[in-house]
């Protein structure tokens, strides 16, 4: 895994890497977390929302493309909704 | 020799009378034209004001023109162009008619395009917000950046951008696209105020 550029909020996925599908429901107000080296959905959850526990919410808007929530990769876009 | 100035006094008498008289006769005439010229610019209302300001202005600026002939006495030159300014006056009604018609048509167009840009925006931001707050409202703690305060008006911004969305698209499904573009426009401004406070970037 590579460390990438720092977490840009809200910044939809940069087309030229490979992305994962977008979902139907993605827009102009779809928040996008872009992962970095050591992160985890239950650091990322307590990051944006102040509790990790709250994990399951960024796993369930990210189910196209997440089979398993301790499975994120360095630069992967995730929606935080 | 006397008696013919008598009778040369008599005959300016008799002349100055007819002349008083005949100004007399068209003096109600006048009076009459300035009155139907005043009551057809009266009848165009203020439409006539608002839609078509400039012939509005051309016309009373002619009545005040003849009333400044008929305060001279020239009453001749006042019933000669009266028929005219009458025709002008009378064609205020309906000129104003047309320019609402046709300003009226214009801002529902700008009402229907207006509407269409916040319907195609506005549900997926109110999505965004109400789904944001939802969350933060199942937090132990609020993320760092945001204090209770913050959180609570961007929830009360989101419930009331809501409620007003709701009334908006009311407004527009009975066909009132002005209160609808107007409940909308606010509809966005609490969004953004809401997406600002919570931090999340707005598309």
């Amino acid at each position: 895994m590579q460390e990438k550029t720092p977490p840009a909020w809200g910044t939809p996925p940069d087309t030229a890497q490979e992305q994962p599908e977008a979902a139907p429901a993605d827009g102009a107000y779809t928040q996008w977390y872009e992962v970095k080296k050591g992160d985890t959905l239950w650091k990322i959850a307590k990051e944006v929302y102040g509790d990790g526990s709250l994990y399951p919410e960024i796993f369930k808007a990210n189910q196209d493309t997440l089979s398993d929530p301790d499975k994120i990769q360095v630069g992967q876009q995730l929606r935080i909704p | 020799m006397k008696l013919k100035s008598v009778f040369a006094g008599f005959l300016s008498l008799a002349m100055a009378a007819a002349l008083l008289a005949g100004c007399a006769n068209q003096m109600e005439p006048a009076k009459k034209a300035i009155a139907d010229i005043e009551a057809a610019v009266a009848a165009a209302g203020p439409d006539a004001a608002q839609y078509i300001p400039d012939q509005l202005q051309a016309v009373t600026t002619q009545v005040a023109d003849l009333k400044m002939k008929f305060d001279q006495k020239d009453y001749k030159g006042l019933l000669a162009a009266a028929p005219a300014l009458l025709a002008q006056a009378q064609g205020l009604t309906a000129a104003a008619a047309s320019a609402k018609q046709a300003a009226e048509a214009a801002a529902l167009e700008a009402f229907n395009s207006e509407w269409g840009t916040l319907a195609a925006d506005v549900p997926a931001q109110l999505a965004a917000v109400t789904s944001r707050v939802g969350i933060l409202s199942k937090s132990k703690k609020l993320p760092a950046g945001l204090d209770a305060a913050s959180f609570a008006a961007a929830k009360s911004g989101a419930d009331e951008a809501k409620a007003l969305w709701d009334q908006a698209t009311a407004a527009q499904a009975a066909g009132n696209m002005e209160q609808a573009v107007m409940a909308g426009r606010q509809v966005k401004e609490k969004l953004d105020a809401a997406m600002a406070g919570l931090g999340m970037s707005a598309g």
